[in-house]
């Protein structure tokens, strides 16, 4: 029952053909299981209780919840040892807002440490495996939710998006991931990474799962200033697959072959079927186009994002000194014990982006890196706000091909990270609601593809990926390990 | 371009409260030359001086100040729930001196 | 050596009256309860956001109005990142790149002369925890953890201590005025930082600029200026003047000395940005119009006004604009059209007198300026003495009463003439000697008449008028 869409199971628990509690226990069940397989979790909440089912589609349904929201009363250690014992005495926005359309916490699910990293393999109780196979990591950060979704726990996950924290797992999970608008999701209790960059989201099986996930957690919240009012919008009574006459892009250097030297067989096979799944756009009746950026530019997404993402996350990690939270020392003197408190408590590669953070930020420097990147940042999101006055959306491939060996995880940073690898930071930079949809298999892996649309466009990016869902076959699918 | 130092790592991180291994040092020392290159990538484009940094994620929120009307204090277990050491109402913390 | 000049700049950090903080909705109140007045913000806990309090975003616009400083089209916060177990978030949200107010000035006045102090900014930022120290622990109340602060940062405006101690004392007086701070420094509401450098009378360029951070009361910011001038030119008259470091250094009051805390090379990067949760907003042209109405008329120019348009000594005009309502009552009486010397008078003397022994407020005082014109009507009108009419005062305000309730028959003044004059007549019948010694130059024997007149009315006959009658009838 729990591989089913949230329509599917409404209707099961309405029609009295399971029940809350039925669900709760065997979402639990399957926790247990996917923890011993896949390490997706933090915290299993084995005390959570049914709630009523009403007409809220997502009452009496589980749920799992990303380790970087803070839930009252429950464990919430951004999969960092600084936090490895922090209890919350509040609840994030929009986990409070699901709770008040009665879905039930089951899980709290691990990503990369402070959801800084790709991999999902950097967070304080170790590397959670991709369900497709277990050599493979699930990327990150929102690496547990990815997981635990694909494998069917519940239907849907949180996960929060700071470069492509929710869309890029989800490709690599075989699943849907989608971050709204910045500001439509609350970040109230959402733990920072890069507060300009970081949005809230939800991975799921579907197109229409995500929507309706969407507008149960969505509404303008007094606790956080960047939040709107989008009572006018319906994300899931506003899906519709007459998406003829719609226009997408893509962008020319980073879909053509023939702009890799070396292409690996992995990459022609993705990039392929990418195009494949362009056709079916077309044949859905819409408008597909080539678009040029300047490859420079392109080439410059990723350094862009690592200035701005970790100054900013050199600030927002300063309140971890373990003096109103987290573990201390019994260091005699305070400067003493918030260094052990911090040495002790951020793996390398926190401190690696902090104290880049730290140095773009020195006042020497920060016109030189900051404030070039921030406008960088401007002029990137200028480009795509003229090509949104033209097109509905951009369509891209997720990633150079399907996840990587766990071995191969490197979370330093890497100039030859390819432009291919980072254009979904894009969709941070400006705010942008994007999604990423399954889109095939390179080599028995789950590859995706991204939509992204102009901010507030939300309803459109979501009727593009949910056409073209229904034309393709992975709707709904659950992980089936490969060996 | 910037000669970067192992000491000066060290420094930077000493700024952050955190000391780094002799390894950590020795990646983050390497990394600082990638993250050189990445900035030259970015001021190699044109036309940059001509931009305001964007600074925020939005230009057109809508949005109000908050009115000035106070809320309920958290009750004080709760203030210090997750702190390693109290005192009567307070945090405790080894004697702080400027 | 040279004369040497004092350059003297400050900076003065200021809380806010409001009802909730400035970033976080927990009240704004001093709490003797540590941990009282707090919500999730104030503890930092991961996830929480700042939410900018709209008072505070005003108060700030009305100082900036006062200060006439450049107002920014848009308004935003930065963060300043340091680390002290003070400050929860590690950083603290204040406003660097687009301050409230920029490049002001203000006239102050320093012994009864004015004199413009350019003003650098002035920004809306956040205070910090309470630490309390033991012997080797420290404690940490929350309660002050983002309540709103003004810091207003002059130009190296003054040369002296009592320029400096002026300025305070002004900036408090308009934050009392306009009600945006109590600015009492009692209870650490107003905190200065001292910047302090010493040049040759005639040197073009400052000298080396020596801040002390932290002195928590007036009397402290004079003391911690003549220190360090005296530190300095001793220095530079003992030829060492390359001992005067830029260093920061802290008040000591139990020692009435500077301490150094770290020297420029040690100075603490703050790494400014702008604060990303707290959008941009554009100040509306129509808020600045409301703010600018609330704005009362300030100290400096209502003592101009009592001055040189009702004729009150400099001293008098200042007793009377020390506090807003003291003013404000002083005004009201002239709306009354009590003679403004009068009114004054009776202000400094016995309104202040009693209000400050009884320890009330003036506008709590049962004697309101209605009552005090009661009262010098009838003074006027020669009804009663001065000296009565002081007995009244204290009768009225003991009982509750009107001042007619007072003025009884028995305790009236002899102010009909035609009374007077029989009782002088018969004064005058009656010392015949007297009167013949008086007109032939022994004119000290008037006093002697007139108390002949208080004599036979048991000191009720009105003064003014027995020496007027007097004076008809012997001269």
């Amino acid at each position: 029952m729990l591989e089913k869409s949230i329509t599917e199971i409404h209707e099961a628990l309405k029609s009295g053909s399971t029940t809350s509690k039925e669900l709760i226990i065997e979402s639990i069940k399957k926790s247990h299981e996917v923890q011993d397989k896949y390490n997706a979790f933090v915290t299993i909440c084995d005390e959570a209780k049914e709630t009523e089912v009403t007409e809220e589609l997502v009452s009496g349904i589980p749920f799992g919840v990303k380790d970087n929201y803070s839930t009252k009363d429950v464990l919430t250690t951004g999969s960092s040892n600084a936090l490895k014992n922090y209890v919350p005495i509040y609840t994030a926005t929009v986990v409070e807002n699901l709770f008040n359309k009665g879905a039930v916490m089951v899980n709290k699910t691990v990503l990369d440490e402070f959801a800084m990293g790709g991999t999902g393999t950097t967070g304080h109780t170790g590397a959670v495996l991709n369900p497709w196979d277990r050599t493979r990591m699930c990327a990150g950060s929102s690496a547990g939710s990815a997981c635990a979704v694909a494998s069917g726990v519940y239907p849907y996950a949180l996960g929060s998006d700071t470069g492509d924290s929710i869309r890029k797992p989800a490709a690599y999970c075989g699943i849907v991931g989608y971050k709204p608008t910045y500001g439509m999701l609350s970040r109230y209790g959402l733990f920072p990474f890069a507060s300009s960059l970081d949005h809230a989201g939800v991975l799921t099986r579907s197109v229409e799962d995500a929507a309706i996930v969407v507008d149960a957690m969505k509404g303008i919240d007094s606790n956080d200033m960047t939040s709107w009012d989008s009572s006018e919008i319906k994300l899931s009574s506003s899906l519709t697959d007459s998406v003829q006459n719609k226009k997408l892009f893509y962008i020319k250097e980073l879909c053509d072959i023939n702009n890799y030297t070396n292409p690996s067989e992995e990459l022609k096979t993705h990039l392929k079927n990418f195009h494949d799944t362009l056709n079916l756009c077309r044949d859905l009746g819409m408008e597909v186009c080539e678009e040029s950026v300047d490859q420079k530019i392109l080439n410059a997404i990723d350094s862009v994002y690592t200035v701005i993402s970790c100054a900013e996350a050199t600030s927002n990690l300063s309140n971890l000194t373990g003096i109103i939270f987290g573990p201390r020392s019994d260091a005699q003197n305070v400067q003493d014990m918030m260094r052990e408190h911090r040495t002790k408590g951020f793996s390398p590669l926190i401190k690696r982006r902090l104290v880049i953070g730290s140095y773009v930020l020195q006042s020497e420097n920060q016109d030189r890196y900051f404030r070039n990147a921030q406008k960088l940042r401007r002029l990137i999101v200028n480009i795509m706000k003229d090509f949104f006055a033209k097109y509905d959306g951009l369509i891209l491939p997720v990633g150079d091909g399907p996840a990587p060996l766990i071995n191969d995880a490197n979370d330093k940073l890497d100039l030859k990270m390819s432009a291919l690898n980072s254009h979904l930071d894009i969709g941070n930079f400006g705010g942008f609601p994007s999604i990423t949809i399954p889109n095939g298999f390179v080599n028995g892996l789950p590859v995706g593809i991204n939509i992204t649309g102009n901010c507030y466009k939300d309803a459109n990016v979501l009727s593009i990926a949910y056409s073209l869902e229904s034309k393709m076959s992975f709707k709904g699918q659950i992980a089936k390990e490969r060996m | 371009m910037k000669k970067f130092t192992s000491e000066m790592v060290d420094d930077y991180a000493a700024k952050l409260l955190f000391s780094l291994t002799a390894e950590e040092n020795k990646m983050v020392l390497d990394e600082f030359d990638v993250v050189d290159k990445n900035i030259d990538i970015i001021n190699e484009i044109e036309g940059l001086s001509e931009i305001e940094p964007m600074t925020h994620t939005l230009d057109d929120f809508a949005f109000q100040l908050r009115a000035d009307e106070a809320t309920v204090s958290i009750p004080v277990q709760e203030a210090l729930r997750n702190a390693a050491k109290t005192e009567g109402r307070e945090i405790e913390i080894p004697k702080a001196v400027d | 050596m040279k004369k040497q000049i004092a350059v003297i700049g400050l900076e003065m950090h200021c809380e806010l009256i409001s009802n909730s903080k400035v970033f976080s909705s927990a009240k704004n109140e001093y709490n003797e309860t540590p941990n009282s007045n707090i919500v999730p913000l104030d503890l930092a806990l991961p996830g929480t956001l700042p939410v900018v309090n709209k008072k505070c975003v005003g108060d700030a616009l009305k100082m900036s109005m006062i200060l006439n400083c450049k107002m920014p089209e848009y308004m935003y916060f930065d963060r300043k990142n340091y680390y002290y177990p003070d400050l929860p978030k590690g950083y603290q949200i204040t406003q660097m790149t687009e301050p409230v107010g920029i490049d002001g000035e203000i006239e102050i006045e320093v012994d009864e002369k004015l004199i413009p102090v350019k003003i650098h900014d002035i920004h809306l930022e956040e205070d910090t925890a309470n630490l309390d120290h033991y012997f080797d622990t420290t404690t940490i109340d929350y309660n002050r953890a983002g309540v709103p602060l003004l810091e207003l940062v002059t130009e190296p405006a003054f040369h002296s201590a009592s320029e400096a101690v002026a300025f305070i004392e002004h900036i408090i007086n308009i934050y009392r005025y306009t009600g945006i701070s109590d600015a009492d420094t009692k209870r650490g509401q107003v905190r200065c930082d001292v910047n302090v450098s010493i040049m040759d009378e005639d040197a073009t360029e400052f000298g080396t600029k020596v801040e002390v951070k932290g002195v928590n009361s007036i009397s402290g910011v004079f003391d911690t200026i003549n220190y360090e001038i005296k530190r300095q030119t001793e220095l530079k008259s003992q030829g060492k003047y390359n001992e005067v470091e830029q260093e920061t250094r802290r008040w000591d009051e139990e020692k009435q000395i500077t301490i150094r805390m770290r020297s420029k090379v040690d100075a603490i990067d703050y790494k400014y940005f702008v604060e990303p949760n707290i959008p941009k907003f554009k100040i509306d042209a129509n808020w600045i119009e409301d703010l600018k109405k609330s704005i009362p008329r300030l100290h400096l120019e209502r003592k101009y006004d009592y001055i040189n348009n009702y004729g009150l000594s400099n001293y008098d005009a200042g007793v009377l604009v020390k506090d807003i309502n003291i003013a404000n009552y002083f005004e009201e009486c002239l709306e009354l059209n009590i003679d403004a010397k009068m009114a004054a008078n009776w202000i400094t003397t016995q309104i202040l007198g009693y209000i400050n022994k009884a320890e009330i407020s003036i506008n709590d005082l049962f004697f309101t300026p209605k009552r005090l014109a009661d009262l010098i009507n009838l003074i006027n009108k020669g009804t009663i003495s001065s000296k009565q009419a002081k007995d009244i005062f204290m009768k009225v305000i003991e009982n509750k009463k009107e001042v007619m309730e007072f003025v009884s028959k028995d305790n009236a003044q002899i102010s009909d003439s035609e009374e007077l004059t029989k009782i002088i007549d018969s004064i005058i019948g009656n010392n015949p000697d007297n009167v013949e010694a008086y007109k032939n130059g022994k004119t000290n024997l008037f006093d002697f008449f007139v108390g002949q007149v208080m004599k036979e009315t048991k000191g009720k006959a009105n003064p003014v008028l027995t020496k007027e009658i007097l004076n008809k009838k012997l001269n």
